[in-house]
């Protein structure tokens, strides 16, 4: 009698510990990750390794102000990183290779600056060679000036140019529309009977007819979360941070003497016509993929995937042309 | 005049000022918006002042790092991020003068950072005026007298 309760007891106390310590344990031991501004040190640690098709356990952290955390090209929700509160996620890598993670929640100026790598180790190797993007394979100069010459006088009408477009049996294809910009569609109709205005309409038309209602709407949200801080709201360049931006300009020209073009600029304005209509998809996918090195202009590239950079691109030229909702 | 019937006059009149009912304030609701800018560690503007029964609208700009508004006694609350503006609206049913603060950990001074938001006239600020009037024209009048 007496044995056999000393037993069950015995029984029910490594259950009870087996139960509540063995994740408790393993929880203690995954590392814990500390977000800082980057001002500050950015992550630490902010190199971290994994295997594919084994889940990595991270517990995240904040020292100063809330961060956020996903990883690029990733389908995963991005996570709040508060101060005094750990926050628990497991990530799946299919994949090996080298993920870049970044912070999700704007925290200041160099926000953006805040990023790691995840390592992930493994033998499954059927890696596609990256193609080149298409910038590369163009040959396109994308720090070179591109402005446009001639700008409508307005916004050009969408609807108009449809059935202008349908009646002269004008299209173009999604090649063509990456690899030109709209003035230059808009300089190719210069033989044609019609007049400047009827012209920038139909470009209006095809730029709309190259993309979607959903790619808009995906490129506006990852705009208002990544890139509005800088070049405003409404595209106008005159995000909270373009004035700090440009002092930091001209803080930095006195340390980099005689390097002009790496000065930190403002904010490309994307409501300015002869900018934006002088752009070719494929130029600014290039920008966006490699950032301005120096100017303050992030690089994206590791961070969304080639469709995320599309949508973005059919987003930015909106302002410019007024698709129908 | 007896110092008791005075005395009793200026009681009844305290008690008028005090709880007397005002005449019913016929201010139609309005429709409010107000931007406000968040950065470490204020809000600008950090006093608001709506009627009751407004619909107010609150459109948080953080030009820094990710600050919030809550407000107490509504128990509302938005969050902003740099770059994308934050809109609440809400009534403002109950007056009276509430606090809000950021409830989004910003930075060493976050827990300094508040405004006050007052839903209609103050009625207890200017009752205790007259108050106060009155007792001060009590005291001299007694004053007066006993000289
Ligand atoms: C930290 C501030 C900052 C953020 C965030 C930012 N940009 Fe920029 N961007 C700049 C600056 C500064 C320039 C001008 C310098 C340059 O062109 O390199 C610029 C230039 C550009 C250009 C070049 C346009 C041209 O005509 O050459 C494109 C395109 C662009 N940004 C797109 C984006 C997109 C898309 C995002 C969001 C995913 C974004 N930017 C986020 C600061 C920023
Ligand atoms: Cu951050
Ligand atoms: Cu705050």
């Amino acid at each position: 009698m007496k044995r056999a309760e000393l037993l069950s007891r015995l029984i029910v106390t490594v259950a009870v510990v087996g139960v509540v310590g063995t994740p408790l344990y393993l929880w203690s031991r995954t590392p814990i990750i500390h977000a800082r501004m980057a001002e500050n040190g950015g992550w630490t640690p902010d190199v971290i390794q994994a295997e594919a098709g084994k889940p990595l356990h991270l517990k995240l952290t904040s020292d100063d102000v809330m961060h956020g955390f996903a990883v690029g090209q990733m389908d995963m929700e991005a996570v709040s990183v508060e101060p005094g509160k750990v926050t628990d996620i497991t990530l799946n890598f299919e994949k090996p290779g080298i993920y870049t993670f970044y912070c999700t929640r704007w925290c200041g100026l160099n926000h953006w600056r805040m990023r790691g790598t995840i390592e992930v180790s493994g033998s499954n190797t059927d890696l596609k060679p990256a193609s080149p993007p298409l910038y590369v394979s163009l040959n396109l100069d994308i720090d070179a000036p591109h402005d446009a010459t001639v700008v409508p006088n307005g916004q050009p009408s969408v609807s108009n140019g449809q059935s202008l477009a349908m009646d002269n049996s004008i299209s173009l294809s999604h090649e063509e529309y990456l690899a030109s910009s709209p003035f230059e569609v808009f300089d190719g109709l210069k033989n044609s009977s019609l007049t400047e205005e009827e012209r920038w309409d139909i470009v209006a038309y095809l730029w709309q007819s190259n993309t979607t209602p959903d790619a808009l709407a995906n490129g506006k949200q990852l705009y208002a979360q990544n890139c509005a801080a800088c070049h405003g709201e409404n595209g106008a360049g005159d995000g909270v941070f373009a004035d700090d931006l440009a002092a930091t300009g001209e803080a930095s020209m006195q340390t980099m003497s005689g390097a002009e073009n790496m000065m930190m600029q403002t904010p490309v304005d994307f409501t300015d016509s002869a900018r934006m209509l002088g752009a070719t998809p494929a130029l600014l996918q290039g920008k966006i993929l490699r950032g301005g090195m120096g100017t303050g202009m992030p690089m994206w590239g590791s961070i969304f995937t080639e469709g995320q950079i599309w949508d973005l691109i059919a987003y930015l030229y909106s302002f410019q042309f007024e698709y129908p909702k | 005049m007896s110092p008791r019937f005075l005395l009793l006059l200026f009681v009844m009149a305290g008690l008028v000022v005090a709880f007397a009912p005002l005449p019913v304030q016929s201010v139609t609701p309005q429709e409010r918006t107000i931007d406000i800018d968040a950065r470490q560690y204020t809000y600008s503007p950090s006093e608001l002042q709506v009627n009751k029964g407004d619909t107010v609208t609150i459109k948080l700009i953080s030009t820094d790092v990710v600050h919030g508004l809550y407000v107490d006694g509504y128990d509302v609350s938005i969050e902003a991020n740099p770059g994308q503006t934050a809109t609440l609206t809400f009534t403002a049913d109950k007056a009276g003068s509430f606090r809000f603060r950021c409830n989004v950990t910003c930075g060493a001074m976050h827990p300094f950072m508040i405004g006050k938001l007052t839903v209609g006239t103050n009625n207890w600020l200017y009752r205790s005026i007259g108050l106060a009037t009155l007792a001060i024209f009590g005291t001299v009048i007694s004053i007066k007298q006993k000289a």
